[in-house]
């Protein structure tokens, strides 16, 4: 270390260099022992290669051995990302470490924490996890790749339970002994369950009784360049054959377009919505109970940033597919039908999160990662037809939300409130008869003209809830 | 050459992978070999069609 510079908390772990944060931007030093490391990075071509494809974040050298990263607005963590946003960060980790090879260089880490989303696509931003190749040496990195990518939609081909939980129990990786007990028996079908999780299992055993470990030290094993590209070959081969698309079990998936909801309920909340959005300013939005989408779009028209929010990995998926498809298109394509000539806007960041259990901050001393409160905080939060979820399923009381909403938001609240004679929360506690009273319209507003003033105040024509528009109280929190 | 590790690659997981490039680079020249093989006896098949193909123009 050069200068005494306050590093980053999640920067302690590779000796390359570390992360540091000085008037707001983030920077990245280059440590003395990797600045050869980092010159063949620069001078081989490969930086200016990763770049120019959109692979790797562009930096700018503000001093020898700083380095000024493309600014994130919205850094997200594996734990909360859907089944395709994985594989895609697994596939563009493989497709660096293909290019690196041709520019004589490797990954020395291979975490999906090296990834984070841009415009809906998946950006590698540690410039430091590049070293020179040595063809005779394995990749360092293959068993950290199997267990943080491979393994987790292992899981979820067989389970198509997302990728985020598991991600959040396991978030080093998932070992191969833990995986192999819990694949199917038609997983021994697949040649890459043999290779990736049933051999390693196997080996890792060996290797604890004292037999193989002894036999063959790292050094002795041959290895070169064209086994390792073979390597690279069947991982991608065995990725693309994972299934990660959304099944149609999946109830919640395409509520505004396909659900009971009438199209005129869709069309009236639309209406206000824009206007309540047209009547305000904000450059980021939190959408919570995102669904497909829809409001999402509406949002990102604006030119708004927009972190879409859901707790169902189908939703995230379809939201975030949808995303990527307009991105490369250069247009807008929202997942409804009929609004496919929607101009272009803001960009839209989905993330799997239950409001209710958002991710904590994590990692050691609970300060590598932060909590998605601190990350999510944008200068509009929406929250349509949840509400009633929050409070009748989840006995969060009125005051609570308010809270942590008031919180969430820097300024403006659009929120939908939805009566119990509503049949959709009507439906909610025919079995739950318990929940916070009382849960009416003077209750919800008695709590929240604490933190909030009710700006706007819209019943939605043909139904019972309620649409406000609220602005945060400058003495609130 | 001493290499500085800063993960850990975990236990055997330098021979799983000489294995798995073993196994590879095995099924890659059967393949190869495969496709050599039935592109001696299914060349002359292959032929009538695309003759028949230039016939109707």
């Amino acid at each position: 270390m050069t200068r005494n510079l306050p590093e980053h908390p999640a920067s302690y772990r590779d000796p390359a260099g570390f992360v540091f944060i000085r008037d707001g931007r983030v920077y990245r030093q280059v440590a003395p022992a990797y600045a050869d490391d980092y010159r063949l990075l620069m001078d081989s071509g490969l930086y200016e290669k990763l770049v120019a494809e959109q692979l790797l974040i562009p930096h700018e050298e503000v001093e020898a051995g700083t380095l000024l990263p493309l600014q994130l607005p919205v850094i997200s963590y594996p734990c909360e990302w859907s089944p395709d946003q994985l594989k895609d960060a697994a596939l563009l980790t493989l497709k660096i470490m293909r290019i690196a090879i041709d520019h004589g260089m490797i990954l020395k880490d291979a975490s999906p924490r090296n990834i984070q989303w841009l415009n809906a696509r998946p950006l590698f931003i540690d410039t430091l996890s590049f070293e020179r190749y040595d063809p005779a040496h394995p990749w360092i990195a293959y068993r950290q790749f199997c267990e943080s990518f491979l393994f987790p939609l292992y899981l979820h081909h067989y389970f198509r339970q997302g990728i985020h939980r598991t991600l959040a129990a396991y978030p080093e990786g998932m070992p191969a002994g833990a995986l192999l007990p819990l694949l199917p028996l038609k997983s021994r079908l697949r040649a890459g369950v043999w290779l990736h999780v049933v051999l390693p299992a196997i080996v890792v055993n060996s290797g604890k009784a004292g037999r193989v470990g002894k036999a063959r030290p790292a050094g002795q094993i041959s290895f070169d360049k064209r086994k390792l590209l073979l390597l690279i070959g069947n991982l991608e081969d065995s990725l693309r054959g994972l299934r990660t698309e959304a099944s149609h079990a999946i109830g919640w998936s395409r509520y505004y377009s396909e659900t009971i909801m009438s199209q005129a309920y869709v069309q009236e909340k639309e209406k206000l919505f824009r206007e309540m959005i047209a009547a305000i300013d904000f450059g980021s939005a939190l959408d919570l109970g995102a669904n497909d989408g829809y409001f999402s779009q509406i949002l990102a028209e604006k030119k708004a940033r927009v972190i879409a929010v859901d707790d169902q990995w189908a939703c995230t998926n379809t939201l975030y597919r949808a995303a990527a498809t307009a991105a490369s298109e250069g247009i807008a394509s929202p997942t409804s039908e009929g609004n496919s000539s929607r101009a272009s806007g803001g960009h839209i960041y989905p993330l799997c999160v239950d409001i209710a259990e958002p991710t904590p901050a994590s990692g050691f001393a609970n300060t590598e990662r932060s909590s998605f409160t601190e990350r999510a905080q944008c200068d509009l939060v929406v929250a349509l037809a949840v509400v009633h979820h929050l409070v009748l399923t989840k006995n969060i009381p009125f005051g609570l939300l308010a809270d942590y909403l008031a919180i969430l938001t820097r300024q403006w609240l659009i929120i939908e409130f939805v009566p119990v004679s509503d049949e959709k929360a009507s439906a909610l506690i025919r079995d739950k008869p318990v929940f916070h009273k009382p849960y009416d319209p003077d209750a919800f507003e008695a709590q929240f003209a604490l933190l909030f003033s009710i700006e706007q105040k819209q019943l939605i024509p043909g139904t019972e809830r309620i649409l406000y528009l609220m602005r945060k109280k400058a003495d609130a929190i | 050459m001493a290499m500085l590790l800063y993960i850990d690659p975990g236990g055997g997981s330098y021979l799983v992978q000489a294995i798995i490039a073993a196994v590879l680079g095995f099924m890659f020249y059967f393949k190869t070999l495969w496709f050599r093989i039935r592109s001696f006896f299914v060349r002359p098949k292959t032929k009538p069609p695309t003759e028949n193909d230039k016939e109707p123009s």
